[in-house]
């Protein structure tokens, strides 16, 4: 049985899954699910293709945790493959289309159960540029830093920065809310 | 954590994006996951033992002529070792003395 401390967990599962252990490696999948799911689902919309994605992340980093540094973000790191995935399947014509398809039918859906707001906040997401909304769903969605999100995307802090502001723009405004804190 | 996160505009973000968060753990996620990653890892590992295979074959294929030769040299001496290899080899796989390892979140 594998005997880890929680100081510095992911570094040892990192460590011991690079050994070949696919013990090590299953408690990083249920570490980092929830955040690379979540971030998925953001940037892509459906959620059935977000799982999808982030099954196929899973796999792509097992063949890869081999170079994978140590001390690195393991988070930004399968959040970088997932948002490199994304787009590969964006690029793809067949796969937007049936992406487009499948977006329409999951909103509807969620839509008649969701309050206003909701409604309002996925129709503003829906309309932000891929690389907008991946840097929205990081930074104000999620815990990631301005940093991390830059490294996970490969992107400059400054675009990363410039992307958040303008995103949460746009949001705010689709949802009537005020940027003055009073 | 970004600098704007007490913002009330952002806290209100927050709060409508955390409705569509995944739960924080996931069992039938994970074990779809590490069943891929298993079959993934099967696959490579078959794909490995067949070049391993051919190639073991073409080099016995090469040497066999010579190899011949030698083995009925000293096959009169070796055939009660070998039999008795073989015979102990499979009383341990009846008796279940060797069974491979549970797969990994599913034990």
């Amino acid at each position: 049985m594998l005997q880890i401390t929680p100081v510095n967990v992911d570094e040892a599962l990192v460590a011991a899954a690079q050994g070949g252990s696919a013990e090590a490696f299953s408690r990083l999948v249920e570490r980092h699910q929830q955040p690379l799911r979540a971030f998925l689902r953001r940037t892509c919309g459906d959620w059935a293709q977000a799982d999808d994605l982030a099954q196929e992340t899973f796999l792509a980093a097992w063949s890869r945790i081999g170079r994978l540094k140590a001390g690195a973000s393991v988070r930004a790191w399968l959040c970088g493959i997932g948002y490199h995935k994304h787009l590969t399947a964006l690029r793809s014509a067949t796969r937007e289309r049936a992406r487009g398809q499948a977006y329409e039918t999951d909103r509807d859906e969620t839509l008649d159960a969701a309050p206003e707001d909701k409604i309002a906040l996925e129709r503003a997401m829906a309309t932000l540029p891929a690389d907008q909304r991946a840097c929205v769903a990081l930074c104000l969605a999620g815990e990631f830093s301005h940093a991390e999100a830059a490294e996970a995307l490969d992107m400059p802090l400054g675009t990363v920065k410039s992307h958040v502001t303008r995103g949460r723009a746009r949001l705010l405004q689709a949802l009537g809310v005020s940027d003055d804190p009073c | 954590m970004t600098p704007a996160d007490n913002h009330p505009a952002d806290v209100r973000l927050k709060a409508l994006f955390a409705q569509d968060e995944p739960p924080q753990r996931d069992a039938a996620f994970s074990a779809e996951v590490m069943e891929k990653v298993m079959r993934q890892r099967l696959r490579e590992e078959v794909a490995m033992l067949s070049g391993v295979s051919v190639i073991g074959a073409g080099a016995l294929w090469l040497v066999w002529p010579t190899l011949q030769q030698g083995l009925v040299a000293v096959s009169q001496g070796l055939a009660p070792a070998a039999g008795a290899l073989a015979l102990a080899g499979c009383a341990t796989l009846i008796a279940g003395l060797w069974r491979p390892a549970p797969a990994p979140g599913l034990s």
